[in-house]
């Protein structure tokens, strides 16, 4: 039998699926391509877009042309005096800081997160404890900072009003100034960042704890295996692809971490991050070349974890 | 239900006929005095864009009710602290008419503001060097309004008595009592400073007060220019006489983690607590509202009081600005009626801090502005905030040094970062 040819009204042109995308298109264009163009450009102008930025460059100083701005945002956090001097002020600039939240922040909320879901997993108020291990993702980040806040506080008097430090005076300790010591502030914010997310690790993980099938953890049992090889050599692997995406995503969140920093001590004390300077340039400053340059920075590293991403949930969709 | 409708019906008939005959009979709205509106129309709007709320902005009304019943203007304000709207608003053309801002949006929007001798205002109408700042590449750009002064010293009368200590007339003394307070085992300063991404800035003011004892006005003003480059000897002094009491719990409460984690407005509360926590805290004239607001009971003269910086020359002091993106009547009316002696008259009566208009002398009613303003017009001459005069990320980067130096810090190094700034800011 010939096939019947498709009626007309029902094919298609080569346009048509672009009709169907045009209004997610043209919001994209809008609010996603057009901007990241002119923050492009402007990162190659001047303080207010009015001139190159190489008309910003002094004599007789380092000059990177037109990519001046480039100059100030990779070195002027840097002492390079000397390799000591250098890698010191690395550790307290935003870059240095950045690097520190990604290692603690997304390693405490996945380990912590993978513990939590296989805690919690098949117990009697499974549903009841997960919701309140999540309950902190469900506060604002500037009211979690807030609240942070008053926790780390750090009072003049004998009495404390800080929840952490009335405990260490309690038991006859000296108050700690959580937020102004450049050793420990930084941490002190990572800690508020995974009390924060480590719900929403725990929830993703936990779920594909559940998808690990019954029969395989079943044998294993019967041929033997402890527990914690169990883990290891079983549930592990099979979740692998999960905690990648999970860590990815974090890596992410963390890189545009803005909200904790600025709320509980604006960048200050050696606390800076990437995105909090980004801020500090923009609207402190009002340097819009120097602020766009932080920003496309930002950019450019958040691309190779987008691409992670993204290549392991194409990889997910062809397994299906 | 047609019942309802006919009664309906003739309260409705009852109230036209009413307010027919009521139209006639109502008071005829004042002719608008000519003059004082610059020929803008009854309706004519103002758009407003300002950092005050609540009472403050009861008082601005209040200033500005006689020009807007004579004339029939509509104000129409918005109030916000966030600058991004500002700029935001340029950025986009479509300012504002006016903003109330800071001296900074002066220079920024340079290009965009209206002279304001063309909007019909005077210079011979403030006080010597009060508009000084807001002339920029000779064209001046904005009123100054509501002024503060920064060179004073909060303290509580009845402590200093109750201890014995007298209020001292020149630096010399200041520093005497000060050593003499730690040898009686008092803490004389209350000097926190945390304030959010603006950390820092209670600090620069105590410095450039410092700076006004040791160098002098000229010193200050020089580096603003760039004259003096902000690593020079003489900062660096007046960073050590700072440093030494915002850095030892001697001197201040909680030492160097004190000052930098103690909020400033909890600062000034501590000098008027029960028990004191300490005896004097340097804070702008914004303190004398902070101390009545936690403490209502508290009456100024007996329980809080402040004395200038004893050897001061000139003081520090700081306006916001009017400045006007339109010159539109209604905006020109607005600009003449705050420049004129009725402006000022009114806005010193209004109690919302001090005018440099020259017409606000003697109007003042609430005792601490009388004191305030006493002060202000016995200056010498007034120094406008280094770090915000300098534009360019100067602000903050004196900021962070302070910061840095409290935090432990190398000095020579802190002041060199900020010197780099402050060279690059000013293109020299």
């Amino acid at each position: 039998m010939a096939a019947r040819p498709v009626p007309r009204i029902m094919q298609q042109g080569k346009l048509a699926p672009f009709y169907y995308l045009a209004p997610a298109l043209i919001i994209m264009f809008f609010f996603i391509v057009y901007p990241m163009f002119n923050t492009v450009q402007l990162s190659f102008l001047n303080n207010n877009g009015t001139a190159s930025a190489s008309a910003t460059c002094v004599d007789g100083r380092p000059c990177w042309g037109v990519f001046e701005n480039y100059r100030y945002a990779l070195t002027a956090e840097f002492n390079s005096g000397s390799v000591k001097a250098f890698w010191n002020s690395f550790w307290l600039s935003s870059y240095g800081n950045t690097i520190k939240w990604i290692i603690f922040m997304v390693a405490g909320t996945v380990i912590l997160g993978l513990l939590f879901a296989k805690l919690v997993d098949g117990i009697k108020n499974e549903a009841l404890a997960k919701s309140i291990l999540f309950m902190p993702m469900a506060i604002s980040f500037v009211g979690a900072g807030v609240i942070w806040k008053f926790m780390y506080s750090y009072g003049t008097q004998q009495v404390q009003t800080g929840l952490l430090n009335a405990i260490i005076s309690a038991i006859g300790g000296r108050p700690i100034s959580f937020m102004t010591q450049p050793v420990l502030n930084t941490y002190a914010l990572v800690v508020v960042g995974i009390w924060i997310w480590t719900g929403f690790c725990m929830t993703i993980l936990s779920s594909s704890l559940k998808s690990v099938p019954d029969e395989i953890i079943e044998a294993a049992r019967v041929d033997g295996a402890t527990e914690w090889n169990v883990f290891w050599k079983i549930i592990m692997p099979i979740i692998m692809p999960t905690v990648i995406v999970v860590v990815t995503t974090m890596v992410i969140n963390v890189l545009k971490q803005f909200d904790i920093v600025y709320v509980m001590t604006g960048g200050n004390y050696n606390t800076d991050v990437i995105a909090n300077r980004m801020y500090t340039e923009m609207y402190i400053n009002f340097n819009t070349g120097r602020g766009t340059a932080v920003a496309i920075i930002l950019v450019i590293a958040i691309i190779p974890f987008i691409y992670l991403n993204i290549r392991r949930f194409i990889a997910q969709e062809e397994m299906r | 239900m047609l019942k309802i409708w006919k009664i309906t019906a003739v309260l409705m008939l009852a109230a036209m006929v009413l307010a027919a005959c009521a139209s006639p009979a109502a008071t005829p709205v004042a002719e608008p005095q000519a003059d004082m509106c610059m020929g803008a129309a009854s309706g004519d709007e103002i758009t407003m864009l300002y950092q005050w709320a609540g009472q403050e902005e009861e008082r601005l009304n209040q200033i500005l009710k006689p020009l807007v019943d004579a004339c029939g203007l509509v104000l129409k304000p918005e109030s916000t602290r966030d600058q991004a709207l500002l700029d935001t608003r340029v950025q986009a053309g479509t300012p504002p008419d006016v903003a109330f801002w800071n001296v900074t949006q002066l220079t920024q929007y340079q290009d965009k503001l209206k002279d304001m001798a063309s909007l019909g205002a005077s210079q011979d109408a403030y006080i010597t060097g009060a508009i000084d700042p807001g002339v920029i590449g000779g064209k001046w750009l904005g009123l100054p309004v509501k002024s503060d002064i920064k060179t004073i010293i909060w303290y509580s009368p009845v402590n200093f008595q109750a201890a014995g200590y007298a209020v001292p007339t020149t630096w010399d003394e200041l520093v005497a009592l000060v050593d003499k307070m730690v040898a009686d085992g008092n803490v004389p300063w209350s000097m926190g400073m945390e304030s959010g991404d603006a950390t820092g800035w209670t600090g620069s003011d105590f410095l450039q007060d410092i700076f006004l004892v040791k160098q002098g006005p000229e010193f200050v003003m020089n580096i603003i220019n760039g004259t003096v480059p902000y690593n020079d000897p003489g900062v660096k002094g007046a960073y050590e006489i700072y440093g030494k009491w915002a850095m030892d719990q001697k001197f201040t409460v909680g030492g160097a983690e004190g000052t930098l984690s103690t909020n400033f407005n909890d600062a000034i509360l501590k000098v008027f607590s029960d028990p004191p926590e300490a005896f004097m805290v340097k804070q702008s004239g914004f303190a004398g509202g902070t101390i009545t607001t936690q403490y209502p009971t508290l009456v100024f003269g007996t329980d809080f009081d402040f004395f200038v910086i004893p050897g001061a020359q000139g003081l520090q002091g700081g306006s916001d600005w009017m400045m006007a993106f339109s010159d539109k009547p209604a905006v020109k009316a607005l600009v003449s009626y705050l420049a004129s002696p009725e402006g000022g008259v009114a806005w010193a009566k209004a109690s919302f801090d001090l005018s440099p208009n020259k017409a606000a002398a003697g109007n003042y009613t609430d005792a601490a502005l009388i004191k305030k303003a006493a002060a202000f017009y016995a200056a010498k001459g007034f120094t406008p905030d280094i770090g915000d005069t300098i534009p360019g990320g100067f602000g903050s980067a004196e900021w962070k040094a302070i910061v840095d130096y409290l935090n432990g810090g190398d000095l020579d190094a802190a002041l060199a970062t900020a010197a780099a700034v402050q060279k690059e800011a000013l293109g020299k």
